[in-house]
């Protein structure tokens, strides 16, 4: 028992993930600057102070909100609602007996639509956390293997996952608005003036624009693979019961249907929404290694 | 010369200081944690005497035979409600151990009462102690787990050295009897 818990330094990964989420703001601010920059050449240099100034506000007021409100906006655009205590008892008792077992706050509890089996856990920090689960979920699991994906959930809240991942999506949200704008002014912009410079800097700039989004996702989904193994370990050091997490997992790899969400909330779930796409652009790793792992427990 | 030696001295002394002080808040918010474990304990405890007079009211009726194990429960849920006014934890989870056992007992002859098994209160009062009883076995982990990671912190150099200095000690882990280990199923 002691051993399986001295294998992963959660602090470790606490202060990474702190780290990384301010890193990445960091990054996109550095990221929207050289856009504007990029732009305001290939437009018209005299602009980009201008430019410049309101691309900054723009940036700061969109990840201010969409900060503090990705909670929301994540469970709105899955359609979730709040879990009801009755109705829901099985799925209270389990997010309960992982707030105990974590020694974490009791999240809010919600729940999704869709037959598939799958969960997620979103918020800034665990004292404002929130873990949303499928209908399919709650119809197919036992209680062991509910729990062991509440688990699960609930070390991506302890580890502050959810943090970095909230981050993430704001940033990965934030560079895909700005690059379809860039891809489209440069559509309809002023298609009439010349000159040698403005083709070279138009040329960056749609390349910019349509790599930026990429390589973004590709980070973002090559850190998520990661962690998932990291909170399916804390699952287990939660429920002391590897056989629940595997249930849930095989169960999982039973269905082929994959649900439809929002690209940005994609890295939050449990297991792949989709199932078609695999290798980099996988958020999670293959269930089968996951199984392997946890079995090896 | 001299001033770079007094720098060099000057910078380890607060290199120790501030050594010092984490190890300070460590050691105290770890304690804190095994504190508030114990309190999660605790509060499962509470609700559990608490409901075991409804239970023995709903099947006081159906059991009119079985008179000796409902005075056992009546028994030990005293014994629990004494030790939760005490402060000593090991004599709690015992009592609280001695409870549980006696209403295993009682789940199992109710399966010799169909009537009593068809009652909803009954079957509500067992759904919720079977509850309660998961959240005693994970909040009993968590103190083990607190307890573990703050022995951790205070018996491996160096804070095993700030440990002596501070004057904190190893903390004791709580037993779990081997047939408790795996959670007592309630049959239904």
């Amino acid at each position: 028992m002691a051993k399986g818990i001295e294998k992963i330094s959660f602090h470790d990964q606490i202060a990474r993930n702190k780290w990384r989420s301010f890193f990445l703001v960091i990054i996109v601010f550095i990221v929207l600057i050289a856009l504007g920059y990029v732009i305001s050449l290939a437009f018209d240099p005299g602009y980009f102070f201008i430019i410049m100034i309101i691309a900054t506000i723009i940036s700061l007021l969109y990840v201010m909100l969409t900060y503090y409100n990705s909670d929301k906006i994540a469970l709105a655009s899955v359609g979730a609602k709040k879990a009801d205590k009755i109705l829901h008892r099985n799925l209270y008792i389990a997010v309960e007996n992982m707030s105990i077992a974590s020694g974490l706050p009791m999240p809010q509890v919600y729940v999704m639509p869709g037959n598939q089996i799958n969960a997620f856990a979103t918020g800034h920090n665990p004292k404002n956390a929130v873990i949303c689960v499928t209908e399919g979920a709650l119809a197919k699991l036992n209680k062991q293997e509910l729990e062991g994906v509440i688990g699960h959930e609930m070390s991506h809240i302890a580890n502050y996952d959810i943090r970095y991942m909230t981050t993430v999506a704001v940033v990965v949200g934030a560079i895909s608005i700005i690059s379809q704008m860039v891809l489209r002014s440069m559509w309809y912009g002023n298609r009439d003036r010349e000159g040698k410079s403005n083709i070279i800097f138009l040329l960056i700039a749609i390349v910019f624009a349509i790599l930026a989004p990429i390589v973004v996702m590709l980070v973002q989904f090559a850190i998520s693979r990661k962690r998932e193994f990291m909170a399916d370990a804390g699952s287990v050091q939660f429920t002391r019961y590897p056989p629940g997490l595997i249930g849930a997992l095989k169960k999982i790899k039973g269905e082929y249907e994959p649900m439809k969400v929002p690209d940005a909330v994609k890295p939050l779930f449990f297991s792949d929404t989709s199932r078609k796409i695999s290798g980099l652009f996988q958020t999670h790793p293959p269930i089968d290694e996951r199984i392997k792992i946890l079995e090896a427990m | 010369m001299i001033s770079l030696i007094l720098i060099i001295i000057g910078a380890v002394i607060l290199l120790l200081l501030i050594t010092a002080f984490g190890y300070f808040n460590r050691f105290t918010i770890l304690q804190n944690r095994i504190s508030n474990a114990f309190s999660q304990i605790d509060v499962q405890l509470k609700k559990r005497a608490d409901l075991v007079p409804n239970l023995v009211e709903s099947v006081r009726g159906y059991m009119r035979h079985e008179r000796e194990i409902i005075e056992k429960i009546s028994e030990a849920r005293k014994g629990l409600v004494s030790a939760n006014s005490s402060g000593d934890i090991v004599k709690k989870i015992k009592a609280g151990d001695a409870l549980q056992n006696a209403m295993s007992r009682l789940f199992a002859i109710s399966e010799n009462y169909p009537d009593l098994k068809a009652n909803q209160n009954f079957l509500q009062l067992q759904q919720e102690l079977a509850a309660i009883e998961d959240k005693i076995a994970y909040a009993r982990q968590f103190y083990n787990d607190s307890v573990l990671s703050y022995n951790n912190t205070c018996t491996t150099i160096p804070g095993a050295w700030f440990a002596s200095l501070f004057g904190k000690k190893a903390g004791k882990y709580l037993e779990i009897p081997e047939a408790e280990r795996e959670p007592v199923k309630v049959k239904f």
